[in-house]
């Protein structure tokens, strides 16, 4: 079995099309997809913010990054999840959309750039926490900055290709 | 005189051709359409920060009036990109919108919204919540959280529903 042929019994499966079909149930998982931004890209805008020094210089990275991290956490799940179901409703279309691809590229990406920012900074962390903050940490904040305005720019363009 | 500048506008909207470009270009519509997600992102998110820290649910060691002082230029650059983008998206399709019950909803919402955010809510974050009955954080923190997403929720419901 291709693909293809997985992602198209996918699709109709029963609650796929129920989905799908449901003139309340798919406007709302969609909404829901976009209004957790505000939890997920939104709260990771404020760290990078806090890295860049252009906001909360007053307080530490450190501080920043615990009280912020439940929330973001939380919204990626939202994300995660809503996502995971506006795919499988209608997978065949979506697998072979350009815009699809590049945006979970895009993501994958700004998965390794905060993987990189726990491996390479976070452990050194105490060493810039109150001062400004390393060359190679602006970079990844202006990394992560970027890679997400490309995931949302590239998610709301894939939806005129459906 | 007021009536009279609305007539023109709706005149205006209803001829004009001058903003059709935007639609008949291959990409002009997602790309105004994710500038006016970047402004919701900024917007939400920020909405979303203040009131966690207006409840007291997180972010509770940074004073609110510190936080909102950090966050409010986001939340203000927010707000001017969404309705600035908003407004490019409006203008190739002026009398889809205008029909539509949704967006009559979500001006009315908007308005409401930008009274409350700029004359109450601005206020309401210059003083300590712990200073204030904790049922009245929570009716502040209600009032913005509704009509922000309120607008929201009946921006998706353009595309959905007449």
């Amino acid at each position: 079995m291709s693909v293809l042929d997985l992602l198209n019994w996918v699709q109709n499966t029963g609650w796929a099309t129920g989905i799908k079909e449901s003139s309340l149930l798919f406007p709302i998982i969609e909404g829901s997809h976009i209004m957790a931004l505000s939890f997920s890209v939104g709260m990771i805008m404020i760290l990078d913010m806090r890295l860049l020094r252009i906001s909360f210089r007053s307080e530490t990275v450190s501080s920043i990054m615990e009280q912020l991290m439940p929330f973001t956490l939380a919204g990626f799940a939202v994300e995660m999840l809503t996502g995971v179901l506006l795919f499988l409703t209608q997978a065949v279309k979506a697998y072979g959309n350009p815009f699809f691809r590049i945006k979970m590229i895009l993501l994958v990406l700004a998965g390794i750039n905060a993987l990189y920012y726990q491996i390479r900074y976070y452990p050194k962390m105490a060493e810039w926490d109150r001062t400004a903050t390393p060359l190679g940490v602006r970079i990844v904040a202006v990394t992560s900055l970027a890679l997400w305005a490309g995931v949302i720019a590239c998610g709301r363009t894939m939806a005129y290709e459906l | 005189m007021f009536q009279t500048l609305l007539h023109n506008f709706i005149q205006w909207c209803y001829y004009s051709k001058d903003y059709a470009f935007i639609r008949d270009s291959k990409y002009g519509v997602p790309l105004v359409q994710s500038l006016h997600l970047f402004g919701i992102t900024a917007l939400l998110g920020t909405t979303v920060a203040l009131n966690i820290r207006l409840l007291g649910i997180g972010f509770k060691r940074i004073p609110l009036p510190l936080f909102a002082d950090q966050l409010w230029p986001w939340a203000k650059g927010g707000v001017f990109l969404t309705i600035g983008a908003g407004i490019l998206v409006f203008l190739p399709d002026p009398t889809r919108y205008a029909r539509s019950g949704p967006f009559q909803l979500k001006m009315v919402l908007l308005l409401l919204a930008l009274l409350y955010q700029f004359v109450v809510f601005r206020k309401v974050l210059r003083k300590d919540p712990e200073s204030r009955p904790v049922m009245r954080n929570v009716a502040f923190a209600s009032l913005s959280l509704l009509l922000w997403f309120g607008v929201g929720w009946s921006g998706r419901a353009i595309a959905f529903f007449q």
